[in-house]
């Protein structure tokens, strides 16, 4: 398979506190997005963070797992909505750390009942390069529901 | 204190042929960003994908954290420029991220810059998220 590059870039002006930066992807598919520390660690006000990034990263590469997953049981899915919530902690020495992604799926898919929802939706997580990468430093859950349930989310 | 941000994507299809949407996050400051397997793993187009997400995480990341420790040292930064490439390899995962910053440093020399900046990415909490990516390299260079 090829290997692939994809890049950003960021300016920074002035001090953490005070100071903002802009984020820009080289595809040009979102450019000079505001982000500063309090956006980052208080209300967004419109402002995105790194850690909301890494919140859409891993919903997407979540979901095409969970595709790719579903396809291969011979059932690919018609619809899936996937939320993730990416968690920054202050930890005990004061510094930050992202410790937390938690993942919701809800799937639209013929012939698959919960259970084997269930399974295929954590191999999918394990299948999903970024789950591995971050469980580094965050835990990462992993709950999926069938629509039209009424349990779960 | 914790502070969580959320993103929704929603998806059709397979994964070879079917497409996604990042739909909307917390702060919307993003949403409507379609991405597809095509676009991930060959040529992004103007499309948008989870690695170039986490690029734009990393260098957003490292930025902040470098402008802190340079402010610590007495030397806040004017200007920091930085990017960050992650490299994808299919069935592989990510295998690498280079981050290049310029700076626009009043006062400070090289070396003192260039420790600043390998503290800045041993340590943002976005570097350490991703500490198993096997080959983080960065580059540093002072603009006078």
């Amino acid at each position: 398979m090829p290997r692939v590059q994809r890049s950003a870039d960021v300016t920074w002006e002035g001090n953490v506190a005070r100071g903002s930066g802009a984020i820009s992807a080289a595809t040009g598919a979102f450019d000079s997005l505001p982000y500063s520390l309090a956006s980052r660690v208080e209300q967004p006000d419109g402002k995105t963070s790194p850690e909301e990034l890494l919140a859409a990263a891993h919903a997407a590469c979540y979901a095409m797992s969970l595709a790719s997953e579903l396809t291969g049981a011979g059932s690919p899915p018609e619809h899936l909505a996937v939320h993730a919530t990416v968690t920054l902690g202050q930890v005990e020495d004061g510094s930050h750390r992202i410790v937390a992604s938690e993942l919701l799926a809800r799937a639209r898919v013929k012939e698959v009942d919960g259970q084997t929802l269930d399974r295929l939706a954590q191999s999918a997580s394990e299948g999903c390069p970024f789950t591995k990468l971050i469980e580094a430093s965050a835990q990462v859950t992993v709950n999926a529901t069938l629509e039209g349930d009424t349990d779960g989310d | 204190m914790a502070t969580d941000r959320r993103a929704e994507v929603t998806w059709h299809g397979d994964l070879m042929s079917g497409s996604g949407r990042i739909d909307s996050v917390t702060s919307g400051a993003i949403g409507g960003l379609d991405v597809d397997w095509l676009a991930r793993s060959e040529d992004a187009g103007s499309k948008t994908s989870p690695e170039e997400l986490i690029a734009a995480a990393h260098a957003s990341c490292f930025s902040m954290a470098l402008s802190n420790g340079l402010a610590q040292a007495g030397h806040p930064a004017d200007e920091l420029k930085t990017s960050a490439t992650v490299t994808f390899q299919a069935g592989e995962g990510i295998t690498k991220i280079a981050l290049t910053v310029t700076g626009k440093v009043p006062g400070m020399d090289d070396g003192a810059f260039q420790e600043a900046a390998e503290t800045a990415k041993e340590n943002c909490p976005v570097s350490k998220a991703l500490a198993g990516v096997p080959d983080v390299s960065l580059t540093a260079r002072l603009e006078s």
